[in-house]
C-alpha cells in the first residue's frame, strides 16, 4: 500500500465511508493499470482534492465523487465522465491527501483504461495521436501531430504562430528522432498490445 | 559537478532561449551539462494515460541513459522533470521495474542498479549554488510574478525541494537577481497545459485568470521555469486577449534567462531576443 500518511483513528481499506463493503473488482483493475500508486481504498470522502482541484468547475463528477463511484463499482458512470479529460494532472489533489490517496495517478490509470473500453472525444483522440507520433520517432514534430489532430484547418489556424516560431529558429522544417527508431517503435508497440 | 542535460523536445524548439539561458547561466557558475545522448520525448503528462507501461518506459529510457553515464539527470521542462522522477521512483521498485526492463531490453538497453538522481534546473540554482555574491546587474525597479504551475514541486515525494503548496524558491532567486517579486497567489495553479489542444476553451480559461492576476498586481513580467507554461502564457496569449477581448502584452520570462541578465550576460546571448511577446519593456527598464 502507498498510504504513508498515517491520521490517528487508523485506515479502514475494507468500507466506504457510508459502512458499505468496498467493491473490489475495479479498483483492481486500476490498481493493474496504474501500478500501486493508483490504489484508492483509504480515500475518507473529506474532499480535499475537490477543494483544490484546478478545472473543478466545469467536471460532471468531481475528483472526491469519482473515488466514491470507484470505490461503488460504478464503473459505466465513470467512463462517461468529462472529469476524466478535464483532469490536468496538476497532482495538487494528490499532494493535499491526508491519506495519501492519489487521485491524480487513479485519473491517469482510469483514462488508460477508458481508451482501452473504447471511449471517444477529442481528447482521447488526441492523447492516442501523441502517444503514435512519440512512439513513431522518439520525438514529436508538432506540425505533424497539429496536422494529423486537425488537419489543413488547424494547420492554417497555427500558421501565423508557426511563422513566428520558424522566423526565431524555433520551429525546425525536419522532425527528430531517436538513432535506432525501428527497434524503439518495435519495443513500445509490443508494450502498447496488451 | 557535471550533469547529464535533459532538454526535452520543447527545449529544441518552442523554447529555445530556455535552453540557451540555462546552459548560458550553467557555465556561469561553473556547473557542466552534458546533453544527454540519443535522449527521447518523456511522454508528458499524456503517454501514462493512454498506456501506464509505455508511459514509464519512455521516461525510464532516458534515465538509464543517465544512469549509463553514472550521472545525474537535469531536466528543464517541468514535465519532463516530474515524468523523469516518477520513472526513476518507479526503477527502485520492484514490481514496477519487472514492467519497465522487459520494454528497455528490447531496445537494447539494461538498467543497472547505479542511482540516478533526476534534478530540475531551478533546484540546482535555488539549492547548490550561491548566485548572491555573483550578481554584476541588479534588476533594480522590475517587478516580478514568479510562476510555478504544477509539475514543477508537486508531487512532493518526486521533488521535496520545496513547497507543493506554496513554493518560495524563484521568489527568492528573483529577489536575489534585485528584482521586487509580487505576491501572485496564483503561482501554483495549472494553465491547463496537458489539454490545450483539445480543450483549447478550457485552457484559456486557466491561463487568462493567471495572466488577470499578474497583470492586476503591476508585474512587469511573468517569470517561470516550464515550456507548457510558456506555451499557454506567451504563445498563446495574442490568441487569448483576441478571444476575450482583452490587451496583456505581459512579457513571459524564464527563470534562467532573469538570473542571467543579474549574472551580467548580455540578452542577446540569453535567447531573449527570441520570445514571440516583446520582452522589449523588461528590457527597457532594466536599462539594456
Amino acid at each position: 500500500m502507498v498510504a504513508k500518511k498515517k491520521c490517528f483513528f487508523g485506515i479502514k481499506t475494507d468500507r466506504q465511508v457510508d459502512g458499505d463493503k468496498i467493491s473490489q473488482k475495479f479498483m483492481d483493475k486500476v490498481i493493474a493499470e496504474g501500478g500501486e500508486n493508483a490504489a484508492i481504498a483509504s480515500c475518507m470522502q473529506c474532499g480535499t482534492c475537490s477543494g483544490g482541484c484546478t478545472n473543478i468547475d466545469r467536471m460532471d463528477i468531481s475528483p472526491r465523487k469519482l473515488i466514491l463511484l470507484l470505490q461503488r463499482g460504478e464503473w459505466e458512470t465513470i467512463l462517461k465522465s468529462n472529469t476524466l479529460w478535464l483532469c490536468t494532472s496538476c497532482y495538487t489533489c494528490t499532494s493535499r491527501c491526508p491519506r495519501g490517496v492519489r487521485p491524480a495517478d487513479v485519473i491517469e490509470a482510469v483514462k488508460a483504461l477508458a481508451i482501452r473500453e473504447g471511449i471517444q472525444n477529442d481528447s482521447t483522440r488526441f492523447n492516442q495521436i501523441f502517444v503514435e507520433l512519440v512512439k513513431k520517432r522518439g520525438i514529436v514534430f508538432e506540425p505533424e501531430l497539429m496536422h494529423q489532430y486537425g488537419g489543413i484547418e488547424a494547420m492554417l489556424e497555427q500558421a501565423e504562430l508557426g511563422v513566428k516560431l520558424a522566423l526565431r529558429g524555433k520551429l525546425s522544417p525536419f522532425p527528430a528522432k531517436v538513432k535506432d527508431s525501428k527497434i524503439f517503435n518495435q519495443a513500445l508497440e509490443k508494450a502498447s498490445e496488451k | 559537478m557535471t550533469y547529464s542535460y535533459y532538454p526535452g523536445c520543447s527545449l529544441h524548439s518552442s523554447a529555445k532561449e530556455f535552453d540557451i539561458s540555462t546552459r548560458m547561466v550553467m557555465q556561469e557558475l561553473g556547473i557542466e551539462l552534458e546533453e544527454l545522448e540519443d535522449w527521447s520525448c518523456c511522454g508528458g503528462s499524456i503517454a501514462a494515460g493512454v498506456s501506464h507501461e509505455v508511459g514509464m518506459a519512455l521516461a525510464a529510457r532516458n534515465v538509464v541513459l543517465a544512469q549509463q553515464k553514472n550521472r545525474d539527470l537535469l531536466a528543464s521542462c517541468s514535465g519532463c522533470y516530474n515524468k523523469s522522477a516518477k520513472a526513476a521512483k518507479a526503477l527502485e521498485n520492484e514490481t514496477e521495474r519487472n514492467k519497465i526492463t522487459p520494454i528497455l531490453s528490447q531496445m537494447g538497453m539494461s538498467v543497472s542498479d547505479s542511482n540516478t538522481k533526476v534534478r530540475n534546473v531551478v533546484d540546482v540554482l535555488a539549492n547548490d549554488v550561491d548566485i548572491s555574491s555573483r550578481i554584476k546587474k541588479p534588476l533594480r525597479g522590475l517587478k516580478v510574478a514568479c510562476y510555478y504551475g504544477c509539475l514543477l514541486t508537486r508531487p512532493q515525494e518526486l521533488t521535496g525541494w520545496d513547497s507543493p503548496v506554496f513554493p518560495m524558491s524563484m521568489d527568492k532567486l528573483s529577489e536575489i537577481c534585485g528584482a521586487e517579486v509580487v505576491d501572485f497567489r496564483s503561482k501554483t495553479k495549472c494553465c491547463g497545459g496537458p489539454i490545450l489542444v483539445p480543450q483549447e476553451k478550457v485552457a484559456f480559461e486557466l491561463t487568462k485568470r493567471l495572466l488577470d492576476e499578474a497583470k492586476s498586481l503591476g508585474a512587469d513580467c511573468m517569470v517561470l521555469a516550464c515550456p507548457l507554461c510558456a506555451n499557454n502564457l506567451e504563445l498563446r496569449q495574442p490568441d487569448i486577449e483576441k478571444a476575450y477581448n482583452v490587451s496583456y502584452k505581459l512579457p513571459i520570462l524564464y527563470i534562467t534567462e532573469i538570473i542571467g541578465l543579474a549574472l551580467g550576460i548580455k540578452p542577446g546571448k540569453l535567447g531573449i531576443n527570441k520570445h514571440v511577446v516583446s520582452p522589449k519593456p523588461v528590457l527597457a527598464k532594466l536599462g539594456f
